[in-house]
């Protein structure tokens, strides 16, 4: 159509529509964007088993490798032991609610719900927008009770070291809805999800995150994105020292983690975008 | 067509290949069609023959590889975006976990403006099970889902790709029953299907696809009668043959002649008379009838396209 003028198009471009029977579905509700997330969130809360591995386990965890340890009230820096269990529960409860979050949104987009979601004027970034909203709330259900949890049973720590931490374990954790994103675009199905999540428990103890690693593992995780992200989320706690197996600090500099975060974004970005453009091109 | 009174669909050159291990498939090879306002229009054609693809394509959930979709005179993207067009699609393509009213109110929140939840799901005959969830409903139910969620936007064309699919007899007449009341209310509605039936019973006009093109386009009556002919074939004498076709072909009856050696082909809606006239008057042999199953249509169809080209 060729249009010079500078009129909204209503008159020329769109002629009234024909005339219709009337009282057949007159557009008469406003549509609400808040109501799309809070279906998702509805989605992600009434499924148990999901619940159970994202606020459950990692509260459960805390209580034993935290609270009831013997070590719980020893110094970690700006706080103490327990403190530091519970950041690390935490943080593997935030990246199971968001890798599933990014998982699942890839499996549904690619099992046709991404088919009718087109038919509609809901753009793709306002989509990537609700599920980054929705994977942040969620992930900010595991922080909140395994911190409170952790405040009824002795965690201590400076104030910076509570809310620096959570602030940390929340924006980071968002990073890894992209890598439950990668496994669904790559796998395209719903065990992919489960993959997803289940190599997180692996990348949990790679990452330093349920025990301490030496040695050769220590040097070795990292290099892993946990590793990264919880090592940063406890900074505000431990100014960098990290405790071994063997009960020995070491000093770690601020840059090494935030070095880790860093790449592994660019790298889940990069791959991310790769297996988007990918299966726009198999449509 | 003046601009002011844009056509509800208007496809020209339409192609679009999918890359694949041995080369481009072109599933849609070239389609001009022209839908207008208020039209109920069936696309029919057997599996593969491209009807989804160009679905697709005027829907703006693909892009093609060359040539121009316009729907009421915008692009599909616009379209969809203003609500002016929606659709039923195939099996697939709703989230399990959620309630049949959840998903309404769902996909209704996408729109700035739309018709009543509550109205939309009455009118797609889900009020008594819109709390059950999508995994529990069965496949017609789960259609009736998908049309309630094509009307929210209240759209002036409504296109149904293969809406029946997977229903019993019973729940396809209650889709339909439904859907005229939706096309009786003003809409254009476009629909895929594979069954001739369906076509017949519902459609104004009938485009008939194949393999990417479309083979036959016309008022349903007139697609039916070809469809659905008779196919008369006879040999008749080499010097008689010439004449024979120039005779057959003026006939009303006759919907079209094809030559192969001295063996005449007549696709016909009355093959008695044909046979007839064959007999009597061409000392005609070896004749031989066949009734026109829709499949054969297709084949004949696009047999004669593909020969006509080549010769």
């Amino acid at each position: 159509m060729t249009t010079a003028t500078t009129k909204p198009s209503s008159t020329l471009e769109t002629p009234a529509r024909k005339p219709r029977v009337t009282g057949l579905g007159e557009p008469t509700e406003r549509g609400k964007r808040t109501a799309y997330l809070r279906l998702e969130l509805k989605r992600v809360t009434r499924d148990l088993v999901t619940m159970f591995f994202v606020v459950a386990l990692p509260a459960f965890m805390y209580l034993l490798f935290g609270a009831s340890a013997g070590w719980s009230q020893q110094s970690a820096g700006n706080g103490n032991v327990a403190l530091y269990v519970m950041i690390s529960m935490a943080a593997y409860g935030a990246v199971t609610a968001t890798v599933g979050v990014g998982g699942t949104a890839a499996v549904e987009r690619m099992q046709g719900w991404g088919r009718q979601l087109g038919l509609t004027p809901l753009g793709d970034g306002t989509f990537v927008a609700i599920k980054a909203t929705v994977a942040l709330l969620i992930a900010i259900l595991p922080i909140l009770v395994v911190y409170v949890l952790g405040a009824f049973t002795g965690a201590k720590g400076s104030l910076m070291a509570w809310a620096g931490s959570a602030a940390i374990l929340v924006a980071g954790a968002v990073m890894f809805a992209l890598y439950g994103l990668i496994f669904g675009m790559a796998f395209r199905s719903e065990s992919s999800v489960s993959a997803a999540s289940g190599s997180l428990v692996i990348l949990g103890f790679l990452g330093n995150i349920f025990f301490p690693l030496s040695g050769f593992l220590l040097d070795l995780a990292r290099f892993t994105p946990l590793y990264g992200y919880v090592s940063l989320a406890r900074y505000p706690l431990t100014g960098g020292d990290v405790v071994d197996t063997a009960g020995n600090l070491t000093h770690q500099p601020l840059w090494m983690p935030v070095t880790n975060v860093v790449v592994w974004t660019v790298i889940f970005a990069v791959l991310a975008t790769w297996l988007v453009q990918r299966s726009r091109g198999r449509q | 067509m003046t601009p002011t009174d844009s056509a509800a669909v208007e496809l020209t050159g339409l192609s679009k290949s999918f890359p694949s291990r041995a080369g481009a498939v072109r599933a849609v090879k070239g389609i001009d069609l022209t839908i207008r306002r208020g039209e109920i229009v069936a696309f029919l054609g057997p599996n593969g023959a491209g009807k989804t693809t160009t679905l697709d394509l005027v829907l703006g959930l693909t892009s093609p590889t060359s040539g121009d979709v316009r729907v009421l005179g915008r692009s599909p993207r616009e379209a969809v975006r203003a609500g002016q067009v929606s659709a039923v699609l195939q099996t697939g393509g709703l989230l399990r976990d959620l309630s049949v009213r959840e998903t309404v109110q769902m996909i209704a929140s996408t729109y700035a403006v739309h018709a009543p939840v509550d109205d939309v799901v009455r009118r797609a005959g889900l009020t008594p099970i819109e709390k059950r969830r999508v995994s529990k409903c069965s496949g017609g139910e789960q259609q009736r889902l998908r049309f309630a969620l094509a009307l929210l936007p209240d759209p002036d064309l409504l296109i149904l790709d293969e809406p029946t699919a997977g229903m019993d007899v019973q729940s396809r007449r209650a889709f339909w029953d439904a859907m005229k009341v939706e096309a009786d209310a003003g809409r254009t509605v476009l629909f895929a299907t594979h069954y001739l039936e369906e076509a017949d019973a519902f459609a104004g006009r009938i485009v008939l696809v194949a393999d990417g093109e479309i083979v036959a386009d016309g008022p349903t009556d007139e697609i039916r009668a070809r469809a659905l002919g008779r196919r008369v074939s006879a040999r008749v004498p080499s010097e008689r043959l010439p004449d024979a076709v120039a005779h057959l072909r003026v006939m009303a009856i006759v919907h079209d002649v094809a030559v192969e050696q001295n063996r005449l082909t007549v696709e016909s809606s009355d093959s008695d008379a044909v046979a007839r006239e064959l007999l009597t008057s061409w000392g005609a042999h070896d004749l031989e009838i066949t009734s026109g199953s829709l499949e054969s249509a297709f084949i004949a169809l696009t047999r004669s396209d593909t020969e006509g080209a080549v010769a």
